[in-house]
């Protein structure tokens, strides 16, 4: 079993590296995840996409099309790699406690 | 180095059958595969799952600990291969089954026409007669009173223990189904079905699956209403995010059809085009819109994902959802299915349902292609071909193609929305042609190391043809467009093609679907529809 360590608790992680247990999200989390997903400092436009994506799956139990993620929060694609290097779905989604995307996507 | 492996010893207690290394591989035209190697698997992984047939991993198997244990993996086999010949038990493919393990001469024709099997430099365990051919010997070991009593003697050589029955099934997702063995056989013995009946055997019998197609795909996709986990809400909202991407790209509001009682067409997406390549509904809707074709989407959860991964590895899930599928149709009152760009889907609707879909359940069901041809053909839109004056390749989806026969619909809309000369065929184009490695699942299945194999053996004869089919032009300074009008192949274009292969980075080549190459023709479309900037 995979395991994050945030503030002395070992958080469980599935195969890819996302949290198994959404509810086990916490702004300390972040800051965990950051180190091992090459974000070197979180910003203010870090936590913006952070926050949309947590919004949008609260509301919908999924993590939005990219292509709404970036019209929805002003980032070019290129800008969100520049945010968070292993990407949109790897990156922000793993960092804002959302699953692994499935299915043919 | 290619290593010959004879079947009564595929149980051999080697730590891997068969080790791959990069040097087997056939290298692409400025391919340089001489420093590279495979990624070292994690020591922890190691001692707990199987890694022992090539070194990957599609399946996650737990290494067993103790005899009772392994006695069971081979007691739970035995029973399952017992049931794939029954007929109380394989409603779905017993006679192609029965007839495909009975009939085979040995020639082995279908060994050249394995696109893995080549890539692979020919490693034995690869051949698609070899996985066949050890289903039939352990079928006559263990089932027939000649196999029981003289082995060997009887073509009976193979003896389970728990490492055949875990190599056996991670070698059944060594295959991507594309059937082009089949299609070769002088006499029709169909090794892929073979291995889609093992995989049912390990899934149905002993829970054996990937967890992409299994616990995340076909269970995600009940509970949810798509594999994708999208909800009719976020449907909904997709919708809406669709309809404000038309208005940008054309410059007025289509409203996409929703929930249209007895409309003519039920039209069923992938839902991963809707997650992913949002463009793809958003053409349809504006050539739908423009031919004046009486359609509609469905929202209920089932009723607006087209994919089907039963298709691929388990009956019962297959028709859970192929039913679900169809009665979203009937719910709707619409007079017929027409499936969107997915080669499984349609396989899964078009062909496999017929044996489902009788009575009231008899909805015609239907590929899109041939209703985009007609839309071409009857005149209702005008095209301007040199609005796509660039090279474009056409990749054959193999279930659209080999299996269904549907070749030149596609090839007649591109001759009238591409100038002349800028449509060129892949070698081996039509019923021929290479799956493009994301096949049966492959596309999605993306845990352990599976991708690195996926990539480098199931895509490799992929990435040659399309460089074969632009060789003239691979200049980067000339864009070009890999059309691949399924949802599985444009995932393997971007995984394996794009991202592994770099044929964005390198030629400039993009990939994408058909309709997108429609819109980007038509002369009431205002902007390039098509952009060559976004990557999604």
């Amino acid at each position: 079993m995979n395991y994050i360590e945030v503030n002395g608790v070992k958080i469980e992680l599935d195969e890819d590296g996302f949290i198994v247990e959404p509810d086990l999200w916490s702004e300390d989390l972040v800051k965990a995840f950051a180190k091992t997903e090459g974000v070197e400092e979180l910003t203010e436009d870090h936590w913006k996409v952070i926050n949309y994506l947590r919004d949008y799956f609260k509301q919908f139990g999924i993590a939005p099309m990219i292509r709404k993620l970036c019209k929805d929060t002003g980032f070019s694609l290129k800008e969100i790699y520049d945010l968070f290097p292993s990407g949109p779905a790897k990156g922000a989604c793993k960092l804002a406690g959302l699953p692994k995307p499935t299915g043919c996507v | 180095m290619k290593k010959r492996v004879r079947l009564s010893e595929f149980g051999a207690a080697e730590k891997v059958l068969t080790p791959l290394s990069y040097s087997d591989l056939a290298p692409l035209p400025g391919e340089d595969t001489s420093q590279k190697q495979f990624k070292p698997v994690r020591p922890e992984l190691w001692e707990k799952y199987d890694y022992s047939l090539d070194g990957f991993s599609a399946l996650n198997l737990p290494i067993p600990k103790t005899p009772e244990e392994e006695a069971a993996i081979v007691n739970s086999f035995l029973a399952g291969l017992e049931k794939l010949f029954k007929k109380e038990n394989n409603w779905a493919f017993l006679q192609p089954t029965v007839l495909s393990t009975e009939y085979c001469m040995q020639c082995n024709t279908c060994n050249e026409a394995c696109p893995v099997y080549e890539a692979s430099g020919r490693q034995d365990i690869y051949r698609p007669n070899f996985r066949s051919e050890l289903l039939r010997r352990i079928y006559r070991r263990y089932f027939t009173p000649a196999g029981r009593l003289l082995g060997k003697w009887a073509g009976a050589d193979v003896e389970l223990n728990w490492r055949v029955v875990y190599r056996l099934a991670e070698l059944s997702w060594r295959c991507s189904l594309c059937r082009r063995c089949a299609s070769t056989c002088p006499i029709g013995v169909d090794n892929a079905l073979l291995a889609r009946e093992l995989r049912k055997l390990f899934s149905m019998e002993m829970g054996i699956a990937p967890d992409a197609v299994h616990k995340s795909g076909t269970i995600n996709h009940m509970i949810t209403g798509s594999s994708t986990g999208m909800t009719r809400a976020a449907f909904l909202d997709n919708i809406e995010f669709i309809e404000d991407l038309i208005e940008e790209k054309i410059g007025r509001r289509i409203k996409i059809p929703v929930d249209k009682k007895g409309a003519d067409i039920m039209l069923l997406h992938n839902a991963g085009e809707y997650m992913a390549w949002p463009e793809n509904p958003a053409a349809f809707a504006i050539l739908f819109d423009a031919a004046g074709i009486d359609y509609t989407l469905s929202s209920e959860a089932m009723g607006y994902e087209g994919v089907n991964y039963g298709v691929w590895y388990d009956d019962v899930q297959y028709a859970r959802i192929a039913l679900a599928q169809v009665q979203a149709a009937k719910n709707l009152g619409v007079r017929k299915i027409v499936v969107g760009e997915c080669g499984h889907a349609t396989k899964g609707l078009v062909t496999i349902a017929d044996r489902l879909c009788v009575g009231d359940f008899a909805i015609p069901r239907e590929s899109c292609l041939p209703l985009l041809e007609q839309i071409t053909l009857s005149g209702a839109i005008k095209f301007d071909p040199m609005k796509n004056n660039f090279p474009v390749t056409m990749h054959d989806p193999c279930n659209m193609v080999r299996l269904m026969g549907i070749i030149n619909p596609q090839r007649n809309v591109l001759k009238h929305i591409l100038p002349p000369g800028q449509f060129r065929e892949m070698p081996n184009a039509g019923t021929n042609n290479y799956c493009c490695g994301g096949g049966s699942g492959f596309a999605i299945m993306n845990s352990q190391n599976f991708p690195e194999w996926r990539n480098n053996l199931a895509s490799r004869k992929k990435a040659q043809q399309v460089l074969e089919a632009f060789k003239d032009v691979l200049d980067p300074s000339i864009p070009k467009y890999y059309c691949a009008p399924c949802s599985n192949c444009k995932g393997a274009a971007r995984d394996a093609l794009m991202h592994h292969y770099g044929f964005r980075d390198k030629y400039n080549i993009i990939y994408g679907g058909l309709v997108e190459l429609m819109v980007n023709a038509m002369i009431d479309v205002p902007h390039p529809f098509i952009t060559w900037e976004d990557e999604f």
